[in-house]
């Protein structure tokens, strides 16, 4: 649920919960909203979150606790008393020794975590949907990318026999070019898409064709991944520019295809 | 879909009763309801159709390129069941394959259906063959023991009625699908059909499973050249067998990588001395990556046999070295190709379909004969395909041959691919585009004909600008051994013309691989996405160092603000002691 690990916020907030309970002091509080912090920001999302992100907000609610504990004489006497306890009192002995062997092994720990992590190749971040250009030609026909829609889409009401036709054409135009990457039913995950990087759109996806004007699907079609500004890594995607394959009717048809098989309409004109 | 009403409507009860006065004595005989009928024809024209055909025919539109073919549906004959050979399978079998799919094929599992959808597109299934309306083609499906342990002698045992059953003769000896007789295997419609590559289970149309691997075994798969042992081999030894296909698996999992690691070695790096070479790649890590068909640019390649490349890598001081591994059904070794060689529009799916219009006149006639039905196996193919080299050798050996094995014509070949440079600082996310590079950003080739074994060098700017430099001297190895295609490659670390390997440096690398078998040359390939050689640090960086350091520093830390905390509590406490004693000593006088 909101892409939360619900059992790991759960747990968290129970330990929250049972030191309100018995009115833990300054220093217990302290430990506990730094631990549980970095706890839920590593185990508590469903999908990771980027290391350096949870860097950054761990370091800055860091230093928020170090300003609250020293934010008044009171605060910074329960802070640090505890600790002064622990090392003077005879009684907590063993106790601090235990500490004194356990925060180097944890340090060491980190370390050697750190320095035998598996060995990855880079990544970097694409963007999905850039920026189209403000028209572009196709076949000697250029299309204003702002106003285009796709021509037989209106059919749908005016002619159902015609509109038929063409998603006929476009289903055609799908099984003999398509489905190798995109997926027999859509889903971004046909036979290739295992081999590919950045894979294949998911067009089941309602964050994909309906968010997306006809004339944007028509120009990622025509053009493909060589048509991509640099911010949608053009060099990794297997994109065809179909215009070297397809007519414009064809891109066309199957462009109509792809919204009726998942049942979504184009984003209208003027829609955001 | 599943709203439709499953209860029997009069129409349905007629045709029960019919069929059960025709029919008698049969409780398998299940065609469904007419609703249900209906309702599985609406899941198959939207999600089957397309591949099987609208009337069941295995004649999609997807058809053509792909390959193993869809099922035609009108045959009554299918792959996998659990039933004995040559009987129609049950609605079990037919929903696995729908639910999980075959890998490796056009056939995807259908998560998305529901279980009354599936049952419903049976239904519709079985409609198209009259088979299924006939009790004496049903039959009990057989029995799958527990799968036997994996002991030596059981895997022993299996290899010997591997031996003994000439499996090798087309699964090849260590079975990577290499034998004597896999170019020339055909269906029952005449489609080329390959053995599996017994050593990648992950591949296996049927499953993965030892229980998969007895069901085949025990059934055999109808319509292809591979039969049911049920009556040569008793149970026992059918599992033997298992267990010994099993032993030559390399896992469940390709588990493909992103990298190859560059290890570091003082040694030579000698490519004629064969097993000092095999020495130094011993210690260097294997990857697996994907190997896709390339759809992309004009030349494309719909069905391409090899689906992977292992690849490793060790460099010393002055060389680096790459070895690829990748398995082929036979060496094609006589034919030519390179990178530039030309594909016609109507060699993309091979001539079996499409795309005529976009040729030249000579191709009409071809599609005018075979109507995009039959293998072309004739000679008028090949003569009209306006391909000089050819000549007459290649006409006898086609019309001879069986359809589509075309090794003789292209050679298999191999190319490793890299940035022509690095990406700058400022864009490290720049990179060639993968499909031989761009205008701006060129890449190199280091490209294998396996005819000659000689490593030649191609500077790409596009699938279209292709061509051999001379700047780096690459040099090769390469060998065929049962099946395994091994090319080894050598070249001097820095480069004035092309991309240096630098020491801790993540260099771009792909793949492409030509299977002349298939008639791929040029940009009819298999290919990869890039992927990156990491050349590890050549002093190994040490580990206990910088952990101990850190664990010495905490509790130097830790020490001095225990000791300071002390002290302080000491001096306090002396001081108080001080105070009170003055305390005393002032107050002493007045008590």
């Amino acid at each position: 649920m909101w892409g939360l690990n619900l059992p790991v916020v759960l747990a968290l907030a129970a330990i929250g919960g049972v030191l309100a309970w018995r009115r833990a002091n300054t220093l217990v509080w302290l430990l506990y909203t730094g631990g549980a912090l970095w706890a839920f920001f590593r185990f508590g999302f469903a999908v990771p979150i980027p290391q350096s992100v949870a860097t950054i907000y761990l370091g800055i609610t860091g230093l928020a606790l170090v300003c609250y504990a020293s934010s008044s004489r009171e605060r910074l006497s329960e802070t640090i008393q505890p600790i002064q306890r622990l090392i003077l009192e005879p009684r907590y002995r063993l106790a601090l020794a235990g500490l004194l062997v356990a925060l180097p092994a944890l340090a060491a720990y980190n370390v050697y975590a750190d320095l035998t992590v598996p060995l990855e190749a880079p990544g970097f971040g694409r963007e999905v949907h850039p920026p189209p250009p403000t028209e572009m030609t196709v076949h000697d026909e250029t299309i204003d990318m702002a106003t285009a829609e796709n021509p037989y889409l209106h059919y749908k009401h005016d002619d159902p026999e015609l509109y038929a036709e063409h998603l006929e054409n476009g289903r055609r135009v799908y099984y003999e070019n398509c489905f190798w990457c995109h997926g027999d039913g859509m889903g971004g995950d046909g036979m290739f898409a295992h081999g590919l990087n950045p894979v294949p759109s998911n067009f089941n996806d309602v964050g994909t064709l309906p968010i997306l004007q006809s004339s944007f699907v028509q120009w990622r079609i025509a053009k493909g991944a060589p048509g991509l500004p640099a911010s949608g890594t053009p060099w990794d995607s297997a994109m065809p520019a179909w215009e070297k394959f397809l007519t414009n009717e064809e891109m066309w048809d199957v462009n109509l295809f792809i919204y009726d098989f998942n049942g979504y309409e184009p984003r209208a004109l003027g829609q955001h | 879909m599943t709203g439709h009403a499953m209860g029997r409507t009069p129409a349905a009860a007629t045709l029960a009763a019919a069929l059960l006065v025709a029919l008698p004595a049969s409780a398998q005989v299940d065609l469904g309801t007419e609703e249900q009928r209906a309702a599985g024809k609406v899941v198959y024209d939207k999600y089957c159709g397309q591949c099987h055909g609208d009337t069941g025919d295995g004649n999609g539109y997807a058809t053509p390129r792909v390959r193993p073919k869809p099922r035609d549906f009108t045959t009554g004959k299918y792959k996998f069941r659990t039933t004995p050979n040559g009987m129609l399978p049950t609605d079990d079998d037919l929903r696995r394959i729908i639910e999980i799919g075959a890998p490796y094929t056009s056939m995807p599992g259908w998560p998305n259906l529901t279980s009354a959808e599936i049952q419903n597109v049976i239904y519709y299934i079985k409609s198209f063959s009259p088979d299924f309306e006939n009790p004496d083609r049903y039959a009990e499906p057989i029995e799958i023991p527990r799968p036997l342990e994996s002991t030596e002698e059981s895997i022993a045992r299996g290899r010997v009625l591997y031996e003994e059953q000439a499996c090798g003769a087309c699964h090849g000896e260590v079975g990577r699908g290499d034998g004597a007789s896999a170019p020339t295997l055909v269906n029952d419609k005449g489609d080329p059909i390959r053995a599996a590559d017994l050593t990648q289970r992950w591949t296996y149309r049927g499953g993965p499973t030892k229980e998969d691997i007895y069901r085949t075994f025990s059934t055999g798969l109808n319509g292809t050249p591979m039969p049911s042992y049920a009556d040569s081999l008793e149970v026992e030894d059918r599992q033997h067998l298992v267990n010994y296909v099993y032993s030559l698996g390399d896992g469940d999992d390709p588990n493909y990588g992103t990298l190859i690691t560059a290890v570091y070695s003082d040694e030579p790096i000698d490519l004629q001395d064969g097993e000092s070479l095999d020495a130094l790649f011993e210690s260097a890590p294997m990857t697996r990556f994907p190997l896709v068909g390339q759809i992309t640019e004009p030349g494309r390649n719909f069905f391409p046999p090899v689906t992977s490349i292992e690849a490793q890598a060790v460099y010393n001081r002055d060389e680096i070295a790459f070895r690829v591994r990748w398995h082929d059904l036979r060496a094609d070794t006589s034919g030519r190709n390179n990178p530039n060689l030309e594909v016609p529009m109507w060699d993309e799916d091979n001539g079996i379909g499409g795309d005529a219009a976009d040729d030249s006149g000579d191709s009409d006639d071809f599609f005018g004969d075979f109507g995009g039905e039959e293998v072309p196996a004739e000679d008028d193919f090949f003569g009209d395909s306006g391909d000089d080299f050819f000549g007459d050798g290649g006409d006898d050996f086609f019309g001879t041959a069986v359809a589509g094995a075309g090794g003789a014509e292209f050679s298999d070949a191999v190319a490793l691919q890299f940035p022509a440079s690095l990406a700058p600082t400022e864009s490290p996310e720049l990179k060639p585009y993968f499909l031989y590079g761009d205008a701006q950003n060129p890449v190199d080739l280091w490209f294998v004909n396996l005819t000659y074994g000689v490593a030649d060098t191609f500077r790409g700017r596009g699938s279209d600008a292709i061509e051999p430099t001379e700047a780096d001297i690459v040099e090769a190895v390469t060998s065929y051994d049962q099946g395994a295609w091994t090319v080894t490659y050598k070249r001097r670390r820095s480069s004035r013309a092309g991309v240096s390997f630098a020491e801790e440096q993540y260099t771009p690398v792909a793949f492409s691989v030509w299977d002349g078998f298939n008639r791929e040359r040029g940009n009819k390939r298999a290919l990869s996405s890039w992927f990156y050689v990491y050349t590890e640090p050549s002093v190994e960086q040490a580990v206990a160092g910088p952990v101990l350091r850190a664990a010495l520093i905490v509790l130097v830390v830790e020490l001095l603000v225990v000791f300071l905390v002390r002290r302080r509590a000491r001096q306090k406490a002396a001081d108080e002691q001080a105070e009170a004693a003055s305390l005393t000593a002032t107050e002493a006088p007045a008590v």
